[in-house]
């Protein structure tokens, strides 16, 4: 527990959030991170996002509870998690990055506090706006999520060791791999009901012949 | 204390027998209803809701003898429309004639199948449309004749509104009117086959005067990328953008015009015009004022309500018929739905190709052109209190609706609208809790938020004291603490 978890983990994840550049580099070079913490992090970041749109006030909440599925959305912040860290790695590889599978998965997992922050105090804070106030509901999500992907953005750019340019060049690329490993999905899953269906036709023959 | 647990079995019997006999009865009345009432609710949820109007009586041609003789079926009746009298006129369109019954379709007052022309007997064919203005003059859109007939209140010839000329007229363009109606100006109002520009207006001496309410025709950037792509011959083949006709007319007391249309899209199935001709209609929180909401799907069923005729009815409250799915939409003057009812088929209450609509002494008539019948609905208290309640509002009683209105959540818990009223009329009566709290039910967000800011201030000037107090103590407690560190350190030192 304490190797993960321990107290040190969670002071240099606060540390890394206020010293971005600094926390990440040492996180690449002398492991002060963790990614189970990461992992917890994003975990939270998805409790806090699907919190946000069931208990924000209703003045600034127009999303129909019933469309809101606290299951599917873990399920779906895990799986873009792992797309963006796995297209990432693979990308970085071939571009001379610097990090490994874990270093990445910690620059975007600890990026996602300061949003995982910001969902709960906005959540917190809707509650005393009226409707001319909405502005500052608005602001506050706004400036958590651009502080979050700035922070993202420096994780990989310090992990890598790239300048901004690259790091933004290879940000593209990741996007283009993402698709790609998507569409490779669909079309794995699509072959293997193919052979599922054809097997299957096989046994169903068989039974009606025996 | 034993009697009474001997007696329990009897009791929950008794109990259970009545709350049988009790919800039998009431499934019963619901099931006698050939369709289904509902409203969508802000998320354009279907939201079932008690029927507003049931089928009253149907009246067909059947039904009548006059001067002795039966006066046979409709034959595709095609309008009708109620004169200030009270008397009411159909167009009995393909046995060219105007039946006129009276306010209680109980008797035949008269039937007009010729009139004289210049000395000579003259006869409908095909009559379209018939309107009476408010002097009584029945106006008729004789569409195969190509003219508006006038005739006065005792049916002697007034004028005939024939062969429009004019320089925005295309060459060639035959004048075929299919309905008509008449201001208090009379002013008159025709829609005529193929007329794409609008309604036709004409002056009180016959004198075609302008175009009024022309639809636009809205080309997306999308189609019109397509266009430019397109050969010169592609183009010839592909569908001409061109804009609905309008299908039904009525006119409110303060001279708007209320002009049904079909929309492909059905966001918008009904204009409101003002004299100048410009649409000034409201469209209610979803900005829809064209019917059914759900309608995705592929079969014949699915797709856009058609209206094809809308009445004003009164208190700004006005009523479109769908022939697509034989449905009948109330909106009230900010456009919001207020109820939905009726539906096609062949039992009595539905209709095969509805027509017209009407509402003539609080029942809402439809005609059907297939049945050839007049289909009478009459409102339930359900009907009847949504439509006080929205009078009430329109002329700004909203207090007075409150009893109306909760009255109507007994029938239809959620009703929205029922919900707002309540909320708006807490807000106004200040207590700010209870208005947030209906409010919220209702959807209503705007009132909501000025329910919650009053609400806010409330809290915090009855408890600015507390709030004061703690700042006071918390500030004082920072002093204290800082004071006394630096002491500590002092020491240390």
């Amino acid at each position: 527990m304490g190797k993960y978890f321990g107290k040190d983990k969670w002071s240099y994840m606060f540390y890394t959030i206020t010293h971005p550049m600094d926390g990440y580099y040492w996180i690449r070079h002398r492991d002060y991170g963790s990614v189970p913490l990461a992992v917890l992090m994003v975990f939270l970041f998805s409790i806090s996002f699907t919190a946000n749109r069931l208990l924000s006030s209703f003045v600034v909440n127009d999303i129909d509870p019933r469309g809101v599925d606290g299951l599917f959305e873990l399920l779906g912040v895990m799986s873009f998690y792992l797309l963006i860290c796995v297209s990432n790695w693979s990308v970085t590889c071939l571009m001379g990055g610097e990090g490994r599978m874990k270093d990445i998965a910690i620059a975007v997992g600890y990026g996602t506090v300061p949003m995982t922050f910001v969902m709960v105090a906005a959540t917190i804070v809707s509650q005393f706006v009226a409707d001319e106030e909405q502005a500052f509901y608005g602001l506050l999500i706004g400036v958590g999520i651009a502080y979050g992907v700035l922070m993202m953005l420096m994780g990989i750019m310090q992990v890598h060791n790239y300048t901004l340019g690259k790091t933004l060049l290879t940000l593209f690329i990741t996007f283009v791999a993402a698709l790609i490993i998507v569409f490779l999905l669909l079309l794995l899953s699509n072959l293997l009901g193919m052979v599922y269906n054809f097997f299957h036709s096989i046994y169903t023959e068989l039974i009606f012949r025996v | 204390m034993r009697k009474l647990m001997k007696l329990k079995p009897f009791i929950s019997l008794c109990l259970a027998l009545m709350i049988l006999f009790t919800t039998e009865g009431v499934t019963a009345m619901a099931d006698e209803l050939p369709y289904d009432s509902y409203n969508y609710d802000y998320r354009e949820y279907i939201h079932y809701t008690p029927a507003p109007y049931i089928p009253d009586r149907t009246v067909t041609g059947l039904d009548f003898t006059f001067n002795g003789e039966a006066l046979g079926k409709f034959n595709n009746p095609q309008d009708l429309c109620q004169a200030p009298d009270g008397n009411i006129y159909i167009a009995d369109t393909n046995n060219n004639r105007i039946v006129v019954l009276d306010s209680a379709m109980k008797n035949v007052v008269k039937v007009i199948t010729t009139f004289t022309n210049n000395g000579a007997e003259d006869k409908f064919s095909s009559p379209y449309g018939v309107c009476v203005s408010e002097r009584g003059w029945l106006y008729v859109a004789d569409m195969k004749n190509k003219r508006v007939v006038v005739l006065d209140e005792n049916d002697a010839l007034v004028q005939i509104i024939e062969n429009p000329q004019s320089e925005s007229l295309e060459d060639g363009f035959v004048f075929s009117p299919m309905k008509v109606t008449v201001d208090y100006a009379d002013r008159v109002y025709v829609i005529a086959q193929n007329m794409f520009e609008g309604i036709m207006v004409f002056e009180s001496n016959g004198q075609f005067s302008n175009f009024f309410g022309t639809i636009q025709v809205e080309i997306s950037g999308w189609e019109k990328f397509w266009k430019r792509l397109a050969t010169k011959e592609e183009r010839a083949n592909q569908q001409l953008y061109i804009p609905t006709e309008f299908t039904g007319i009525d006119i409110d007391p303060e001279g708007f015009v209320y002009a049904s249309n079909i929309d492909a899209t059905g966001i918008q199935g009904v204009r409101r015009l003002n004299p100048r001709g410009e649409d000034v209609i409201k469209k209610g929180s979803n900005e829809n004022v064209g019917g059914d909401l759900q309608i995705a799907g592929n079969s014949d069923y699915a797709g856009p309500s058609q209206f094809t005729d809308v009445t004003y009815r009164e208190n700004g409250i006005y009523s479109c018929l769908d022939r697509k799915r034989g449905r009948i939409f109330t909106y009230d003057y900010e456009g919001n739905l207020l109820y939905i009812f009726g539906g096609l088929g062949t039992q009595e209450g539905t209709f095969q190709l509805p027509v017209a609509v009407e509402d003539i002494g609080g029942k809402i008539v439809i005609l059907d052109a297939t049945k050839g019948a007049i289909l009478c609905f009459t409102e339930t208290e359900y009907g009847r209190l949504i439509n006080e309640a929205v009078s009430l509002r329109y002329d700004g009683d909203e207090a007075e609706a409150v009893a109306i209105w909760e009255r109507v959540l007994q029938l239809d818990e959620n009703n929205e609208l029922a919900n707002t009223g309540i909320g708006k009329a807490y807000l106004t009566a200040g207590d700010y809790e209870k208005a947030m709290h209906y409010l919220e039910i209702g959807m209503a967000r705007d009132y909501y938020s000025i329910a919650f800011k009053r609400y806010r201030n409330q809290v915090l000037t009855e408890n600015a004291s507390w709030f004061l107090t703690g700042l006071v103590v918390l500030i004082g407690g920072w002093f204290v603490y800082k004071q006394v560190k630096k002491r500590k350190k002092g020491e240390v030192e």
